[in-house]
């Protein structure tokens, strides 16, 4: 899943490959990522250390406020990567937020340098996350918070509005799910029950709890009614201060950041996992049915090539029988073979009436018993 | 066990009604060719025209429970199987629902199938004289219950795995 690793996979592949070029090469890249996220990497053959990475990306902002750019404390922590290499150029390249010039002659040796490469590649993640990490990381603070447990609204995605409740010694996120397609919806709140059983379980205890309902939670009343109308009810988070201490604030901050992309990646696997079984069981099913009748046909094929076989070795069959009789029998055989032959003979002359008259004169007279019946003419 | 129970029962009296029904034993008296009685030089599967009433046999439901039965309508040249599957919560209706739909829709493929099913009904079969003609009675009735008990499995398979990813996708999340 690209979309939620912090890393930009192909950006990644282009700074190492500049890495290790012996030589400069002249570069000039556009890369577009899911969540029109824009890089420009320029690297020119007659500055062999230099190169620019110009990155444009959607910021997260609050309410109806608009995001007015990168804040100090962003550019700190883009800064803090590694100072000796990453620059910040002021102002930004045209149409981007922010422009970084690279200095690949002073990267660390070994393992570092790998480690600072996929660090410059998760700008843009540093960039989205820093908003939200300023506020998660007063999370202890015991200061009156002007606004507190008033929800703020945070959009990143003009669609995918969601909430933070700041209460005492914890945070509330607070997720509206919307889908379209009903399937989708009872897909994705299935999987919220499901998160919600298996969050509750003792394996689970350290991790933030997880709650779904169907309506609104109490925290977001008063809100506005287009925020509250949904199809998928609304998940909530509850953030304590030890999820957000030391490196678990980058992971929570990202987790919470990309939810609603897990949440659409997970409905989509799982409808096509569906469509694979489907497919598989019709294929089975077709194959039953074919293989029952083609199974029938081969039997009554073998049947027929036996009968056959029979027929063929039937006059084999005939003189072994016979040469077992007894000599009596197989004369007396031979001799009523022979008379029905002479008979057919005889009877090859036909003249009409004669097989009547034959019939009817000359038979032998049957000697019928009082137990039995005359068959009337 | 109960449950097996009452499902080997359903499944034994369906065997025995469709097998009374295409009259597989008999030879005197089973599905046979009749042409249609209003148009000239026309065939049609009386069970589904249902015009002319002394070709119709009385129709039979088999009730397992409220949310499964079988209802099997006979006529003199046709034969047409109509089931209710189980459907215990929402997503048990959509894959139902998703996976009949994708058989129904590739009906070709098992010739014995309908398109569309009988209002009221998840899924319909109809069996013409000339599928008994190509086809042996007793393994096509074999392939219904077959047929009928995969459906079950492959649902709760599908409910199966559904709930494993879905306690995956939680440790990524």
């Amino acid at each position: 899943m690209a979309c939620l690793e912090r890393a930009s996979p192909a950006l990644k592949e282009i700074l190492l490959k500049l890495y290790r070029a012996n030589k400069s090469i002249e570069i000039d890249h556009h890369l577009y990522e899911f969540g029109s996220v824009e890089y420009h990497i320029q690297s020119s053959a007659s500055d062999e250390h230099h190169m620019y990475l110009s990155i444009s990306t959607p910021l997260l902002s609050q309410e109806v406020l608009l995001p007015y750019g990168i804040s100090h404390h962003t550019k700190q922590m883009i800064t803090a990567i590694c100072s000796d290499v990453v620059e910040i150029i002021e102002p930004a390249k045209e149409g981007y937020q922010l422009t970084l010039r690279l200095d690949f002659s002073k990267l660390p040796s070994g393992k570092d340098t790998l480690k600072v490469i996929a660090e410059i590649s998760a700008v843009q993640a540093i960039i989205l996350s820093s908003r939200l990490k300023e506020m998660l990381m007063n999370v202890d603070s015991h200061d009156t918070f002007q606004g507190m447990y008033k929800p703020i609204k945070l959009v990143y995605r003009p669609s995918e509005p969601f909430f933070i409740v700041r209460q005492p010694q914890k945070f509330i996120a607070v997720f509206p799910i919307h889908f379209k397609d009903k399937p989708d919806v009872i897909i994705a709140t299935t999987f919220f029950q499901e998160l919600m059983d298996v969050g509750s379980s003792e394996k689970w205890a350290k991790a933030p709890p997880c709650c779904w309902s169907p309506i609104p939670p109490p925290e977001l009343r008063g809100e506005l009614f287009e925020d509250l109308s949904t199809t998928g009810g609304f998940v909530s988070f509850e953030i304590s201060s030890w999820h957000v201490k030391g490196k678990k604030l980058d992971k929570t901050v990202w987790s919470l950041l990309n939810f609603y992309a897990y949440v659409k990646f997970h409905v989509k696997s799982t409808r096509s996992f569906i469509q694979r079984r489907m497919r598989k069981r019709l294929e089975g099913l077709v194959e039953l049915l074919h293989k029952r009748n083609i199974k029938e046909v081969e039997v009554e094929e073998e049947e027929e090539e036996q009968s056959r076989k029979i027929q063929a070795n039937a006059g084999c069959k005939c003189m072994i029988r016979i040469s077992n009789l007894p000599k009596p029998t197989v004369l007396k055989r031979r001799y009523n073979a022979f008379s029905r032959t002479i008979k057919r003979i005889r009877s090859r002359i036909k003249i009409q009436g004669f097989g009547r008259f034959r019939r009817r004169w000359l038979k032998m007279p049957k000697f019928s018993s009082s137990m039995g019946y005359t068959k009337l003419e | 066990m109960v449950g097996a129970n009452t499902l080997r029962l359903y499944l034994t009296c369906i065997r025995n009604t469709l097998d009374a029904a295409m009259c597989a034993a008999s030879a005197v008296c089973h599905l046979q060719n009749f042409p249609c009685q209003e148009v000239e030089r026309h065939n049609k599967p009386e069970v589904e025209l249902k015009t002319s009433p002394e070709l119709l046999l009385n129709p039979v439901l088999i009730c397992r429970n409220e949310a499964e039965k079988c209802l099997i309508e006979t006529s003199i040249n046709s034969l047409r199987i109509s089931l209710k599957v189980k459907q215990a919560d929402e997503l048990e209706n959509i894959l139902t629902k998703k996976f009949l739909r994708f058989l129904s829709m590739r009906a070709e493929a098992f010739q014995v199938l309908r398109r569309k099913p009988v209002q009221g009904y998840d899924i319909s079969f109809l069996i013409t004289n000339y599928h008994c003609e190509e086809m042996q009675k007793h393994k096509l009735i074999d392939f219904i219950v077959q047929f009928m008990e995969d459906i079950d499995k492959e649902i709760s398979e599908l409910k199966m795995s559904e709930h494993t990813r879905q306690a995956g996708g939680y440790r990524v999340s």
